[in-house]
């Protein structure tokens, strides 16, 4: 309860959430290029991590419609490609993932548990092989090319959409609708009981939340430059997401951002270090942090935060302590002690020059 | 005026027959019982009322109006309103979030604002002598505790109709004589009481009026005290 009501706090996300856009908004004018490439796929985990929280974190259905809903973004991005404003090529993919995620909901929101995610799997493979196969035998190709806007521009768009995703969130989180996902997520049939219209809460934050992920996709294919479908669609990044967000922690808002960013960093930083154990390595880091921090790493980060409060009172507690004592006890005797000394000096002294 | 009626009501699970042909109905005001053995098809009769499952076949009437097969949410807003035999609360909220809950989303009509909402899940606290549990969580509640709170939020859509299943079950003495005064309680704020309960002694202390269900299908409706002389009714519970 502690740990949930000092982080839970609006000013502080809300502080938090303005912080980080703007340490993002200016990271690229202090740091070298690299920097910003690097941000750039962090940011797409973190958009992809946080929309997926979006309405899987409080409902406990696990979507791995993720690479679908991102794919679909990519795809029409590619198809648009020139024919329009980059701008407006975004709005219309987040709108185009909109409805397929509207569709998906419809057909998938009934079902319960391992049928669900059995369910989103199928139709991400369905989509891919989809147009795949429309691909080849009737525009002849299996890939297409982008023309790409620069790494400058795709960060910026990456970083407006990332706001978006987090300041929609934070609303949804903190209205009753959001509580009323939570109560979905815990108790279905309590929850339609007392008045909740679930399969509509349910498939419109579905949809909702895919908005972010195609206007993500449409702005990631034009720093790919070429995709095809198993770019698009590349199971991971159904896969991805859910593995994120549970390493960091879905409960609250930082929890998917920071398991995105350090999940991010750690996968790259152990492609190029031990590339032929990598997968091995974030296998066994996964499986330590689902054993040993069920909350996901943030909850680590704010014990330890608050540890680190209840030792900094205890110090300062301990130094008045140590003053007060040395103020009530030690300071009257020592000054007693120096003011006999001195007497008794004085009166040697006293005796010696007589 | 008729609160519930339900018409030819059947349900089947595959080949087992859970409800067969119930004919039964509520009066507006009154407290009836529902009773019955074991797996006599009372639960699954609730389920049918409130829209969790729809009927094989046969008709609901709620205030005249049919609401067989209308979503849950649906029947909620129209005013009715049940608590479950296993409590299905929101485990990971406090109590008055589950109450708030049901307050914001069960009168779809009204716009309630916050302050507005808590003194009226305080008031439903109070009315129901749980007022210093509302900021407990629930997994720390007893279930004699838990069991009230499924009543007060069933109370916070301001229902008319009230759907109780086996809320005296498995409570000690004392609480048991509380819940018995809180339902009366609840009558008299104008509410109609529907309930399955084993606990005989409650029955016969708040009920007005007993309906006994064997198998699935009716085989009494009366007084308490007509019920309990009835011989159909002591074959089924007592044996020959």
């Amino acid at each position: 309860m502690l740990i949930s009501t000092i982080f839970s706090k609006r000013k502080f996300v809300l502080s938090m959430i303005v912080l980080s856009v703007l340490l993002l908004a200016i990271a690229p004018l202090f740091t070298p290029p690299y920097v910003t490439i690097s941000l750039i796929t962090i940011l797409m985990y973190v958009i992809l991590t946080l929309s997926w929280t979006m309405f899987s974190g409080p409902t406990n259905y696990i979507s791995l419609a993720t690479a679908a809903l991102f794919g679909v973004g990519v795809y029409s991005s590619a198809v648009l490609k020139d024919s329009l404003p980059l701008v407006l090529i975004v709005i219309i993919s987040g709108l185009l993932s909109f409805i397929l995620a509207l569709l998906i909901g419809l057909l998938t929101l009934r079902l319960k548990g391992v049928y669900f995610i059995l369910f989103t799997f199928g139709v991400t493979a369905l989509i891919r092989n989809a147009i795949q196969w429309w691909e080849i035998h009737f525009t002849l190709t299996v890939g297409r090319h982008v023309s790409g806007p620069g790494n400058e521009t795709v960060y910026t768009y990456l970083v407006i959409i990332y706001s978006l995703t987090l300041i929609f969130m934070f609303l949804l989180q903190n209205s009753s609708y959001g509580m009323a996902l939570q109560g979905i997520g815990e108790n279905e049939d309590a929850a339609e009981h007392i008045g909740i219209d679930v399969t509509r809460l349910k498939v419109l934050t579905f949809a909702v939340s895919a908005i972010f992920m195609g206007a993500a996709g449409a702005v990631m294919a034009t720093r790919w430059r070429y995709i095809d479908p198993t770019i698009a669609f590349n199971p991971l990044l159904s896969f991805l997401p859910v593995l994120m967000a549970i390493f960091g922690g879905t409960s609250m808002l930082g929890g998917p951002i920071l398991g995105a960013v350090i999940f991010t960093l750690l996968q790259q930083y152990l492609i190029t270090e031990y590339p032929y154990l990598y997968m091995l390595l974030m296998g066994l880091t996964l499986v330590i942090v689902i054993l040993y921090l069920p909350g996901g790493l943030l909850v680590l980060v704010m014990k330890l935060y608050i540890r680190l409060v209840i030792q900094w009172a205890k110090t300062k507690f301990q130094w008045q302590m140590l003053k007060t004592r040395w103020q009530e006890t030690w300071r009257p005797r020592v000054s007693m002690a120096l003011a006999q000394w001195r007497l008794r000096m004085g009166w040697r002294l006293g005796r010696k020059r007589s | 005026m008729k609160m519930l009626e339900g018409i030819g009501i059947t349900h089947r699970f595959g080949g087992l027959m859970a409800v067969d042909n119930a004919e039964f109905h509520v009066e507006q005001g009154e407290i009836v019982g529902l009773i019955g053995p074991n797996g006599a098809g009372k639960t699954t009769l609730f389920n049918i009322v409130s829209g969790a499952i729809k009927p094989t076949s046969g008709r609901i009437l709620f205030k005249g109006e049919e609401v067989t097969g209308m979503k849950p949410h649906l029947i909620c807003h129209r005013g009715m309103a049940r608590t479950f035999q296993t409590t299905k609360l929101f485990t990971s909220m406090s109590a008055f979030e589950n109450v708030r809950l049901a307050l914001l989303f069960g009168n779809p009509e009204r716009k309630i604002g916050r302050k507005e909402a808590e003194k009226e899940i305080n008031q439903l606290f109070a009315v129901m002598g749980m007022l210093s549990d509302r900021n407990k969580p629930v997994k720390d509640m007893s279930l004699a505790l838990q069991k009230r709170l499924e009543i007060v939020r069933a109370l916070a859509t301001n229902p008319q109709l009230l759907l109780l299943d086996e809320v005296m079950s498995g409570l000690t003495a004392k609480e048991l004589s509380q819940s018995m005064q809180l339902i009366s309680q609840l009558r008299n704020r104008g509410i109609t009481i529907f309930m399955i309960e084993h606990v005989m002694h409650a029955i016969m202390g708040v009920c007005d009026r007993v309906i006994v269900f064997h198998y699935g299908s009716k085989i009494a409706d009366g007084t308490p005290s007509d019920v309990a002389k009835d011989p159909t009714v002591n074959t089924v519970y007592l044996g020959k």
